[in-house]
Parts: structure tokens; sequence; C-alpha cells
């Protein structure tokens, strides 16, 4: 992944109106941290960094006093609500250094009819280069059956990154989908448990179904309609 | 309907309502998702009312997650009562949603099958909601 530019100001103001104050300025306060240094506060502007920060592990070149250094999001606090990032952990790595990062798992392909795909695992932990992480891992689940369980050990990684979680992990489970008259039977019960009552004909009497029946195409659901409304 | 087995507290106070959630906020299981946008109490018919109509739109081709769970219980006197002679008696499940929890999750279908879905079981919830997939969100 190519490396993104931004422009990083050093910050010496701290604590909650500080950060607002960098925030209302269209900022996001943030901190440098890695190889036994010690941290150094910055603010850096909110829109590109969010931009950078669409793409996974996106690795940052920070201008920061006329001089460069890599980082990588290392934690990034969002909004609950807005999504606006409030602050960002950014860790400095080195060229050629090996860091462990967690890559999405994207899958690719349908499986054979009737299986229900699930994925356990969404994102794997995998060693590689700083300077190339790949952006995810793909999984072909073109025509799998029902019953395939794809594990960590199946994956076939990007070349120089290893894995760094359990080789039995289980990443998808092709599984057999429930069929319509199970899923139908169950979530009828569900209902009648609940004390859910659906609006369906079925739930007029039948003189009022008939008399529906004799009219009109369309007279049965809004005679239903009007019946169960009462 | 999702009941706690037993309870330390049969009558609790009301729980704060306020706030946004700590943790929750994001996807974890599956692809796609509903964030409750604002506080409410939800309630274990609520919560199985939602799960049937996305479910029901599904049909069998999903997996449904609900990240929350109604471990409250919130009291009722009954009705035409004087104030006082203590607390009422339990009358209903709930779970205490803050904003910006994923209240339900989604996998295995596409994506129209499933804002479909979602919209539907968001009818049944009490609160303002909004659909969230792990592609990126509405917002």
């Amino acid at each position: 992944m190519a490396e993104i530019k931004i422009v990083a100001e050093s910050r010496t103001a701290f604590g909650k109106g500080a950060a607002r104050r960098i925030r209302r300025d269209a900022k996001v306060p943030a901190v440098l941290y890695g190889h036994g240094l010690d941290p150094l506060h910055v603010s850096l502007p909110g829109h590109e960094l969010m931009l950078a920060l669409k793409n996974s592990n996106a690795l940052l070149s920070v201008e920061l006093d006329g001089s460069s250094q890599l980082a990588l999001p290392k934690q990034v606090q969002r909004d609950p609500i807005r999504g606006y990032i409030e602050h960002a952990d950014l860790l400095l790595v080195r060229r050629g250094e090996k860091v462990t990062v967690n890559v999405p798992v994207v899958l690719s392909g349908e499986a054979e009819s009737g299986a229900l795909v699930v994925t356990e695992t969404t994102e794997i932990a995998l060693e590689a280069e700083a300077t190339h992480i790949p952006e995810a891992v793909e999984i072909s689940i073109e025509g799998l059956e029902i019953g395939t369980q794809i594990l960590a050990s199946d994956l076939q990684l990007p070349e120089g990154s290893t894995l760094q979680i359990d080789p039995d992990h289980l990443i998808v489970n092709v599984t057999a989908a429930p069929t319509a008259a199970d899923v139908e039977a169950e979530l009828a019960q569900a209902e009648a448990d609940a004390g859910i009552e659906r609006d369906e004909p079925e739930h007029l009497d039948e003189d009022a179904a008939d008399e529906a029946i004799g009219t009109d195409g369309d007279a049965p659901a809004e005679d239903g309609a009007a019946t169960d409304g009462q | 309907m999702l009941i706690p087995r037993r309870v330390a507290h049969r009558k609790q106070h009301h729980p704060k309502r306020t706030g946004a959630a700590k943790g929750g906020t994001s996807l974890a299981f599956g692809e796609f998702g509903i964030q409750a946008v604002e506080g409410h109490y939800v309630t274990n018919r609520q919560i199985e009312s939602a799960r049937i109509a996305m479910t029901r739109h599904i049909k069998r081709g999903g997996k449904v997650w609900i990240n929350i769970y109604p471990d409250r219980p919130l009291t009722k006197k009954p009705a035409e009562t004087r104030m006082g002679s203590g607390k009422g008696s339990p009358e209903w499940w709930i779970a205490n949603v803050k904003a910006g929890r994923v209240m339900f999750e989604l996998s295995g279908v596409t994506e129209p099958v499933a804002r479909e879905a979602m919209r539907r079981a968001m009818h049944k919830l009490p609160m303002k909601c909004r659909f969230v997939s792990r592609e990126g969100s509405d917002f």
C-alpha cells in the first residue's frame, strides 16, 4: 500500500478543553509513539486523516517539524453516533520492520445452492513488513460444498506475510441453510409464544373471507387489514 | 422470548437512558447491522418481534445475531391504585440500549435484502435506528 502523506502540528496544550478546541478547528488530537521513544503529541487534519483511515492499516507518512516518520494506526477512537474521529494512536514503524496487524477477510464467489456461508473470523492477525501490508486476505468460496470449513491454515497468504493466529482457527463455515419449512415452523412457534398475530387473510372468519373473495381481487387484503385493525 | 433464568434482585431501579454506548458500537459478527441512534429501553417482546420480522424477510438465506439482552425487570403498579404500599410487580424485561449500540447483526444475504429486512425490524423497535454495514455506513 502506498504511503499517505499527512502534515502534523505539534501539540502543547493538553486536556479535554484543549482537545475540544483542536476538534473545533477540524483537526484531530493524536499521539505518535514506538521504538522506546517519548510519545509525540500532535494534531492532524481531520478530513485528510478520515480519508486515509478508510483503508485498513493505512501507512501514514507523518510530516512533523520538517522531518517525516512512518506510522501505522494503532487505535482510532470514533464518536459512536456521528462517526468522526476523536483521537488516533499512531505507532511509529521503520521501513523493512515486521509488524503484526489485523487484516480483513474478504470472500469472493458463491458457494453451492442451499449453503449458508458464515464468516466466523472477519479479521486475521498477520505479520508483514510495515511497507507491504496486504489490504485484505481474499478467500474464494466458489462452489464450496455444505460442511466445508476453511481454517486459518488453509488460507493463501500474500507473499511476505505469516500467520499469527492458531492454524486451526475457523475462518469460514459453510453450513446447510435451514429449509423454508423449518424457518416457517420456528417463526410460527416464536410468534405463538410471543402472542404476535399476523395480518393475514387466514385470520378472517369464513363469512368475511367469502364476501371479500366475491367482490374484488384487492378487497381481501383491505378487508383483512380493517378487520384485524379493529 | 428472552427472559433471564434468575436475577439477583427481583425489582430494580430504572437504569439511566442518557449517554452513548461504551462498547458494542461496531459490527462484531455479521456484515450488516442495526445501530441505535438514541437511547431507549427495549423489551424482550420488541427484540423478538424485530427478530421475527427480519427472519421472515430473509427466509432461509442468512444468519441473525442479537447483541442485546433484556436482563432488567421493569415494574408497574396496577391501574387505579393509590401511591405508596411499596413497589409494583415486575411487568417487563428490558435491555437498556444506549445510543450507538449495534443491536442486531445479519450475514449471508445481499445488501438490498439486508436493508429491507432491517427496515422491517426497525419498525418494531422503540427508538430511531440506522442501517450499518461493514463496507461503510450510511452516515
